[in-house]
């Protein structure tokens, strides 16, 4: 459920029809600019249509600088990011020798392990110098060491399930994973916001996939009973198996799933549950074992759990958890298994290092301190948000808040002028988000400050005031920084 | 003025060529646009309002006809080209006929030539390009046209 002011809406649509305007004609006369130049291709087919990546040539190389920025450090609280020129509007873009020390509000550090941690970091090392970077060889030739049947086990234990298995890339674990569990004649209703893994995943299993509302269980109990009545597509068979994919936090919006009204609907109908946990697994949860535990749902009750290392364990990798037959399974015929190169092992030492921390088995209490900051530090983060009128989507407790700006214009605007002030954020516009909706992301990690926060704010409030994002009335109070001021005493 | 705010649930719809046209605003943007432009026509041109009438039907006759039963296909790859064969107006709503986008832009051009053909005083020889423009449009929006390609005109490659 989003709100936006109906002006907005808009001007929002305005501008994009001017911005398609202007690239079409800038398209027509490229066009007749290029038949006086001669071409060497005579008879070949080109590699893309001219419709095709229209809206990468005209309308996301004009804010190109706003993507893709070059970083010369850890991600930490603190990132050094690199600064660039373009001599021709952004069409190409040259690094310079300088650096900019910005808060990092974009990375997905949520418990900050992405900097030198003192338990992580000296084992990784370690690992490093035994193992060597890369494993050089699959899982099933010779990429299996100790430390990946280690952290199977220990992922396993940590997420609640019977057994796990590993991947290299947490993009490819979903659209390598979803093929290998379902097939032509299967049923797959996924979420309509789930992330464009899912989406490829889901293509290239070849089953049929039908979309429900997001979040909705009413509307999702509607589909199945929809498509369970007419079966398959023309032959009207039952379906072979049905998949209900969902995630746990949407990284998009910052919100987390309804999930046991959606789990009661499954278990009614029958149909297989596949949880992507990749922003929710370490950072919700009292001891940060994710969703399941955050909204007090049975792990045995989720048939296919899935996580990826990038976000809350500062590594690399992903990783499915269900039972041990559906791992064996796994391993017997997906082709990441088989092709794929091995987790590289002081990546896996660095997730096992992180799990132990936050389990507190390192003899320390820095994983519940952790969790308890980044709670806080969202928390906190959103209200004061919320009293300076932004729209922030989201729910309490949860570290992604996107910050709603709507107007292209506004996109490289806010990008441009943080960036000015040091500070570092992700913009993200159409096609990754609806085409009235761009957003701001901001993610908040555990090594976040007080003092980097409420910097971090007053440079927001500013921005906002600058580009006009603040839709909401704003509450009445009293200068900001002697409001926070008291707060600290 | 107090701010009105619009409320809306995210449409189901994948087809990110089309999903744009289900947000609120959208009817409302493309009157405005249409109104505007009569009024640029006007105060470029200097001409009789039921001129700058007949201009911006035949414009928007072009500019619709081009972009909505002509180009195929959507400014993305990432789909993989399962839309390549479809014109905009074929993928809009998933192919469903008869929705409410649908009517209200099958209505738009009949009001247009409305207006047009009033304000000229139903005079030779703008009616006659009026008329051709709305029952080409109209006859393009019919249920029946859903990917019927007549002679095989732009059946594409």
């Amino acid at each position: 459920m989003v709100r936006l002011p109906y002006l907005t809406a808009l001007t929002t649509l305005f501008s994009y029809g001017l911005l398609f305007a202007f690239g079409q004609m800038r398209d027509f006369f490229r066009k007749i600019l290029d038949l006086w130049k001669s071409k060497n291709l005579q008879g070949y087919a080109p590699i893309c249509l001219g419709l095709e990546d229209f809206y990468t040539r005209r309308l996301y190389l004009r804010i190109q600088d706003c993507f893709n920025r070059p970083i010369a450090g850890a991600p930490d609280a603190w990132i050094d990011v690199v600064e660039r020129y373009s001599k021709d509007s952004n069409k190409t873009l040259h690094r310079t020798s300088k650096i900019n020390k910005c808060i990092n509000l974009g990375s997905y550090n949520y418990l900050g392990f992405a900097a030198a941690d003192e338990y992580c970091t000296p084992r990784v090392i370690e690992s490093l110098k035994q193992y060597s970077p890369s494993t050089c060889s699959a899982r099933v030739d010779g990429g299996t060491t100790k430390l990946h049947a280690e952290l199977e086990e220990v992922v396993a234990r940590f997420v609640g399930k019977p057994a796990a298995i590993l991947f290299g890339m947490g993009y490819a674990t979903n659209s390598a994973i979803i093929p290998a569990l379902i097939g032509k004649g299967g049923l797959i209703i996924s979420d309509s916001l789930n992330h464009n893994s899912i989406v490829n995943g889901a293509r290239g299993s070849g089953a049929t996939v039908r979309v429900f509302q997001h979040n909705s269980a009413a509307h999702l109990e509607e589909v199945l009973r929809e498509q369970i009545a007419e079966g398959q597509p023309r032959t009207h068979r039952p379906w072979k198996k049905i998949i209900v994919i969902i995630e746990g936090i949407y990284s998009m919006e910052g919100e987390l799933c309804k999930l046991p009204e959606i789990i009661a609907v499954c278990k009614k109908y029958k149909a297989y549950t596949y949880l992507d946990e990749a922003h929710s697994i370490g950072a919700i949860g009292k001891s940060g074992r994710g969703v399941c535990e955050l909204l007090g749902v049975d792990t045995a009750d989720m048939d296919i759990m899935m996580g990826t290392f990038t976000k809350s364990f500062g590594s690399c990798g992903g990783y499915i958890a269900a039972s041990k037959e559906i791992i064996q399974h796994l391993k017997n015929t997906c082709p990441a298994h088989f092709y794929a190169t091995s987790m590289s092992p002081p990546a896996a030492q660095q997730v096992i290092s992180a799990i132990k921390v936050v389990l507190g088995e390192d003899g320390s209490n820095r994983g519940a301190q952790k969790l308890a900051q980044i709670r806080d530090n969202s928390n906190f983060f959103r209200s004061e948000l919320h009293k300076m009128g932004f729209e922030v989507l989201g729910d309490n407790d949860s570290p992604v808040m996107p910050i709603m700006l709507y107007n292209p214009a506004k996109i490289p605007a806010f990008s441009r002028e943080c960036l000015r002030r040091n500070l570092a954020v992700v913009t993200v516009a159409f096609p990754a988000t609806p085409l009235l909706l761009a957003r701001a992301r901001i993610c908040i990690s555990a090594s976040h400050t007080r003092e980097d926060m409420i910097k971090a704010l007053e440079v927001i409030s500013k921005v906002g005031d600058l580009v006009g994002i603040k839709y909401f009335p704003v509450e009445p109070q009293k200068h900001l920084t002697d409001k926070i001021q008291k707060k600290l005493e | 003025m107090a701010k009105l705010y619009a409320q809306t649930v995210p449409p189901p719809d994948l087809n990110k060529n089309t999903e744009w046209f289900m947000y609120p605003g959208v009817w409302t943007t493309y009157i405005f646009i249409i109104f505007f432009t009569w009024l640029t026509v006007l105060s470029v041109f200097g001409c009789t309002p039921g001129m700058a009438w007949t201009i911006v039907n035949l414009t928007h006759f072009a500019v619709t006809y081009y972009f909505f039963h002509w180009k195929k296909g959507t400014p993305f790859a990432e789909d993989q080209g399962i839309y390549n064969r479809l014109t905009w107006w074929e993928q809009i709503d998933n192919g469903k006929q008869l929705t409410d986008n649908r009517k209200f832009l099958a209505v738009l051009p009949v009001v247009l030539y409305l207006i047009a053909s009033h304000t000229t005083d139903y005079q030779h020889p703008m009616l006659f390009f009026n008329t051709l423009a709305v029952i080409v449009l109209v006859i393009a929006k019919f249920p029946n046209m859903h990917k019927v390609r007549i002679f095989g005109i732009n059946s594409g490659h």
